[in-house]
């Protein structure tokens, strides 16, 4: 067996587990979320709602300065959180920044955003000039996409995605979507957890190395098992909610009790709000 | 008789109309009384089962549940379907299916909620069936990270949680290690000393005695082909090596070969 045909075979496998590696782990780690820390104490509609504060005031804000005040304050929740900073900063301030300037970079140069140069240079016989509006727009785009990402980073991470899910309830979402996208969520892992068993299974009998016309197969048998047995388990499912009493109108568990440590802090976080605002006007 | 729960005629079930899986069942079940319906794979016992729980409905023949005929739409009135719901529940073989909610807790609440239970009883509810169950540890994690021992018991909470007079439990103890099965075999003898009926369905010979004091027995026909008491069922080896109940096993002592009648996992 050729290394291409090894390889090409290699790619399905390594591409199907790889997403499956990736899904389990974004969507269904909870790791952070289980810890003891400040964010984790909060009431999950509390949370959201200050940190959604936090979002919104952010976007009215036009100071680089301010905003990055925003983002070290994110720091120290995460912090707080018991987040590990250098996790923290992995995820907010390395990729999603990077292709951030990757986007404007464009908007840098003279040619899209005219204004005092900063600095010109000479590249190929390419003439290209630095503009200071085009330097400080494209740090206030940065920043605030760094923020933004940062705090919902710290919602995602410091609860439980059955918790986030159930937090939709105040903005009104009917109890039928939550239940629903709950369910799914719920059964992510158990479809993942399948497809993996299968290819396993297909390895165990086929051997490592296959025609990648094999894998492609296996991977259209995949998908239509997989189709069968979500549609077989999904009404097994709904008999199984049926055999304990839902007739259609579900009703959950309210879990969520505000503390006075909630109040305390939702009221801090407006005031923050607030001052940013005022400082932001000012500025 | 008053306290008849449910009585079976000449029921027949097919899926998709094309594929029999009971076939002219009889069959009676007073209040109070521990069952077992044993019979080798795909003789027809989930779906007994799935018939008793209202979750499907004879093709032909009469059934009655608490005196009433169920028929497919019994349960279109909420509130006649509550009623049915709140008397009869149903722990379904694969806990995965049963637990569909993202936490435990919430599984455990589920029934009762859909049920009209108010929050505050049901909160309550959780804590003591919890501990009953020695589950408190589990009750905010999700239910896919559970071990199978785990899911099976709060599988069995969500049911309880219900407080239904007729239990019924399609293979309770497979794929369970030993302790596990003698906490569940503990749940289904306490629960009947507490006057509740209990119906399960299994293969494992083992746990008939303390779970059942009638057996019947379901045919590769899809047919009951013997009823009785467990003593007399268990004691019938040709009947039960005729349902694949039982093997011949074939090992050796002291290098002399030796053949003899084995049940399931049984020890020698």
């Amino acid at each position: 067996m050729s290394k291409t045909l090894h390889k090409r075979s290699d790619f399905i496998k390594r591409s199907m587990l790889s997403a499956l590696v990736f899904l389990k782990d974004a969507t269904l780690s909870e790791e952070y979320a289980n810890r003891k820390g400040f964010l984790q104490s909060l009431d999950p509609r509390i949370k959201t709602i200050s940190l959604l504060a936090f979002l919104v005031t952010m976007i009215s804000l036009k100071s680089a300065v301010l905003i990055g005040t925003l983002y070290g304050f994110c720091l120290i929740l995460a912090f707080s959180s018991s987040i590990p900073i250098r996790h923290f900063l992995g995820r907010t301030l390395f990729f999603i920044p990077f292709f951030s300037l990757c986007i404007v970079l464009p908007t840098l140069f003279s040619t899209v955003t005219p204004g005092d140069p900063v600095c010109s240079f000479n590249v190929l016989g390419i003439n290209g000039t630095l503009t200071r509006p085009g330097i400080d727009g494209a740090l206030l785009f940065v920043v605030r996409i760094a923020t933004s990402v940062s705090l919902v980073v710290l919602l995602s991470l410091t609860t439980r995605h059955s918790e986030l899910l159930k937090v939709l309830r105040i903005f009104g979402i009917p109890y039928i979507f939550v239940l629903t996208v709950s369910m799914c969520y719920r059964y992510l892992y158990i479809f993942a957890t399948m497809v993996e068993n299968i290819f396993t299974a297909v390895k165990s009998r086929v051997g490592v190395v296959s025609h990648h016309r094999h894998g492609q197969n296996v991977v259209a048998w995949n998908i239509a098992n997989t189709w069968n047995r979500t549609t077989q388990m999904s009404e097994e499912v709904y008999m199984a909610m049926l055999s304990r009493g839902y007739t259609g109108e579900p009703r959950l568990l309210s879990q969520f009790y505000a503390t006075p440590k909630d109040w305390v802090w939702l009221l801090s976080s407006l005031i923050i709000c607030a001052g940013l605002f005022y400082s932001g006007h000012i500025l | 008789m008053s306290n008849i729960i449910f009585e079976l005629k000449d029921v027949h079930y097919s899926y998709m109309g094309k594929f029999p899986a009971l076939c002219g069942i009889d069959m009676t079940i007073r209040s109070g009384e521990k069952i077992a319906v044993i019979g080798a794979n795909g003789t027809g016992k989930s779906t007994l089962l799935q018939l008793l729980d209202g979750l499907i409905f004879p093709d032909q023949g009469n059934m009655t549940a608490f005196g009433e005929r169920l028929l497919e739409h019994s349960h279109d009135d909420e509130k006649a379907a509550h009623r049915f719901r709140k008397r009869v529940g149903l722990v379904f073989q694969n806990a995965d299916i049963q637990l569909f909610c993202p936490s435990v807790r919430e599984d455990i609440a589920f029934g009762p909620l859909q049920l009209g239970v108010a929050e505050k009883e049901v909160k309550r509810r959780i804590l003591e069936i919890a501990q009953v169950l020695d589950i408190q540890h589990l009750l905010d994690r999700v239910p896919h990270q559970l071990s199978i021992g785990e899911k099976r018991r709060v599988a069995i909470a969500s049911v309880l949680a219900i407080d239904p007079d007729v239990y019924l439990f399609d293979e309770p103890t497979a794929g369970l290690d030993p302790l596990t099965v003698r906490h569940i075999i503990d749940f289904i003898v306490t629960a009947n000393q507490r006057g509740k009926t209990i119906i399960t369905a299994t293969h494992d010979l083992h746990i008939i005695g303390e779970i059942a004091d009638t057996v019947y027995v379901f045919g590769r026909n899809k047919r009951i082909v013997s009823g009785g008491s467990s003593e007399s069922v268990l004691n019938d080896n040709p009947l039960l090596e005729l349902n694949n109940l039982i093997h011949i096993h074939r090992h050796q002592h002291d290098g002399q070969e030796h053949v003899h009648k084995h049940l399931p996992l049984e020890e020698h």
